[in-house]
């Protein structure tokens, strides 16, 4: 793993989004709280709807937080004027889960991994051309071949080579990835994580990797968080945080996760129920509903996240693991 | 457990499914593309066979196949296909229909573009009922009602009036099982059950069909691209490269001593939550074959980085290891006394260059 130094690069304060269906309101990220240090992998984990992607969203602010604060190396995002957010965006790329949808099929290569170089006026003429060259080459396309070609013409896996590229041109500090690698098969999303892990280094890159793969997300991260129904339940070190979960729906959770590996005696405590809808959340811990150990206590006072020792934290009432309140 | 020589002709009576050299052919404007390229396996009775490979592999086609459901124009299929004595291939619709429901089940990918959204689950559930069955309306919503308890439905009186839309995806897809299960079919074809629901509900229902598979004695095909959904669920799998078996074997023969290059290039690519994070993943370099474009030899060869000579010269065949129904596909095949891959947490090896050149 690799050393993390403590500067912090993002920090989400309290982030909520709420979106507006009617006259009802649903809280998709229902103010969490996080730091990213430089040079680190962070894991964003949790279920469908349980707003990882709504976070990512939020932080690049394509979806408007509703409330909290976002610093990007101490400056805050939401308070900005749009052309200063704009200059601090730079510093944070994005990429998405659809590699084929998120370029244009009508362009060619070289011109989308252009196109931030272009909108900043950062490079033209030859030096613009070698920077596409290098950064194609670096995500293994070559660009004397298919620099010219359409994005249309690539498969899956090449086009999520591509956006890579892309998000690299602007040499940003923060990359949030979401879903980077579902769709994609696993000897290619092998191929992906590999080249993920790769330029990271190169390019000291701190990464936001949201994705609901436990073994993909643990293979790729310094630290997981783990989200419910549009909170934070348990953050910690990958490592520790897999191998004594806090939190009951972490436990779950990876309970859940199917091992490729028939020897392998699988823990087999399945979680029943589904998650409740995010426009009536239950009073107190969100998870109480299906949790095994919920009291009373869980749904009066809502739990808040705490120190266990060594970065590991967790909002429970009666964590699996450390000390009961 | 099927038996070895599954060349020989004579049809083993105990075998529900028996597919014999079955190949689809789809026409296209850019020639024929050959999905599934001569595949024979047997399927007992009671036993969970899991079909695993990428996309592309022709796993969902074959399973089409095996139900009849590929289209008349367009497509050829050759080899047979018999369920239970019936042969499949070449089958008229009224035969097949007699088939359907009884006989053979399917449960799709997506719930929701396979159920009906106008109209309601328990009409949906009771159809195959009343028409299969000739149940009247009453006797055809108390089965149903039945079903729906079954799958573990809760408030299933109420839900019998629900639409699809008003389900979440677990939902749908117990209800997707209820209907396949409706007129008690001895097989059961299960096509990427769980893909697209999420890994605590994917659990409740591969419980679901464990559970359904022995009260209802069926037999089950799961086919899949996940390895850890066969991992433990099966009792058999088949691994398939474009179009065809490159191994199959009893789960965890497969798992611990398979012989093919692929099926350990698969194994080594998938990440673990048992191994520490950052542990390097083994890639395979490049990307499946275009089946437009296949060669005279083995389809992994440009692949696979034990390839020799031979591998793009002439296409292996199906050999038994000596082992309980074990069969390998591979001229330079690995080491069966290798070590098992699972162990080998950490390593850097490369298979090949991780790069993508079409």
């Amino acid at each position: 793993m690799s050393e993390v130094n403590k500067k912090v690069v993002l920090s989400a304060k309290n982030l909520e989004v709420t979106f507006r269906k009617g006259r009802q309101r649903v809280s998709a990220v229902a103010g969490i709280s996080f730091d990213l240090y430089e040079g680190e992998t962070l894991g964003l984990v949790g279920e469908s709807g349980c707003g990882k992607s709504t976070t990512g969203r939020a932080l690049m602010q394509i979806v408007p937080s509703t409330g909290g604060q976002i610093f990007v190396d101490g400056d805050e995002l939401t308070s900005l004027n749009k052309q200063e957010a704009r200059n601090l965006r730079r510093k944070m790329q994005m990429i998405f889960q659809d590699p084929i949808s998120s370029l244009n099929p009508r362009r060619r290569v070289k011109d989308i991994v252009a196109e931030p170089l272009d909108c900043w006026k950062t490079a033209k003429g030859a030096e613009r051309d070698a920077i596409v060259s290098d950064l194609l080459n670096k995500v293994g396309i070559d660009p004397a071949v298919y620099g010219n070609r359409y994005a249309r013409q690539f498969s899956g896996g090449q086009c999520q080579r591509i956006s890579i590229a892309r998000s690299l041109a602007m040499r940003p500090r923060l990359l949030i990835c979401d879903e980077v690698v579902s769709a994609l098969d696993v000897s290619i999303q092998a191929q992906i994580l590999n080249l993920l892990e790769d330029l990271k280094k190169e390019y000291g890159l701190t990464m936001l990797f949201i994705a609901h793969d436990l073994a993909v997300v643990k293979n790729i991260s310094d630290r997981v968080a783990v989200m419910y129904l549009g909170k934070l339940c348990e953050i910690g070190p990958s490592n520790t945080l897999y191998d004594t979960p806090a939190h009951p729906y972490t436990d779950f959770l990876l309970g859940a996760a199917l091992e490729a590996d028939p020897e392998i005696e699988q823990s087999h405590t399945t979680l029943g129920g589904e998650p409740p809808s995010p426009l009536n959340p239950p009073s107190g811990c969100r998870f109480r509903t299906r949790c095994p150990s919920a009291t009373e206590k869980c749904a009066v006072e809502e739990p808040q996240l705490r120190d266990i020792g060594d970065g590991h934290q967790v909002a429970c009432h009666y964590p699996l693991i450390g000390a009961n309140q | 457990m099927s038996q070895d020589n599954h060349s020989n002709n004579q049809t083993i009576t105990s075998d529900l499914l028996v597919v014999e050299n079955l190949t689809t052919t789809f026409h296209t404007a850019r020639g024929p593309l050959p999905a599934v390229g001569g595949v024979s396996f047997r399927l007992g009775a009671h036993e969970t066979l899991g079909i695993v490979g990428e996309s592309g592999s022709g796993k969902t086609v074959l399973s089409r196949t095996i139900m009849g459901l590929q289209p008349r124009s367009n497509v050829e299929v050759g080899g047979s296909v018999l369920l239970g004595g019936h042969q499949i291939v070449g089958s008229s619709d009224d035969a097949l229909r007699d088939i359907w429901g009884t006989k053979v089940a399917m449960i799709f990918q997506d719930p929701m573009t396979s159920l009906n959204p106008v109209t309601k689950i328990g009409k949906q559930i009771g159809e195959s009922l009343r028409v299969r069955l000739g149940m009247n309306k009453a006797e055809a919503k108390a089965r149903a009602i039945e079903l729906l308890t079954l799958v573990g439905i809760p408030s299933p009186a109420e839900r019998y009036e629900a639409y699809p839309t008003q389900l979440s995806g677990g939902m749908r897809q117990r209800v997707m099982i209820a209907i396949a299960l409706a007129c008690n079919p001895t097989l059961l074809l299960a096509d990427e059950p769980t893909t697209g629901l999420d890994v605590t509900i994917q659990a409740q229902i591969l419980d679901l069909l464990d559970e359904l598979q022995l009260t209802m004695k069926m037999s089950v095909v799961l086919v899949t691209h996940d390895l850890g959904v066969v991992a433990t669920r099966t009792d058999r799998i088949i691994v398939m490269y474009a179009g065809r078996i490159v191994e199959m074997g009893t789960t965890k023969e497969v798992f611990r001593d398979h012989r093919m290059p692929y099926t350990r290039a698969l194994l080594e690519s998938t990440p673990r939550v048992s191994n520490p994070s950052h542990t390097r993943l083994q890639t395979i370099p490049g990307r499946p074959p275009n089946l437009l474009k296949l060669t005279e030899g083995c389809a992994f060869a440009p692949r696979c980085s034990r390839a020799i000579e031979k591998c793009s010269k002439e296409r292996p065949d199906l050999e038994p290891t000596g082992t309980d129904g074990h069969y390998f596909a591979c001229w330079n095949p690995l080491d069966a006394s290798g070590a098992p891959v699972i162990s080998t947490t950490g390593s850097t090896k490369e298979f090949g260059e991780d790069n993508v050149r079409s």
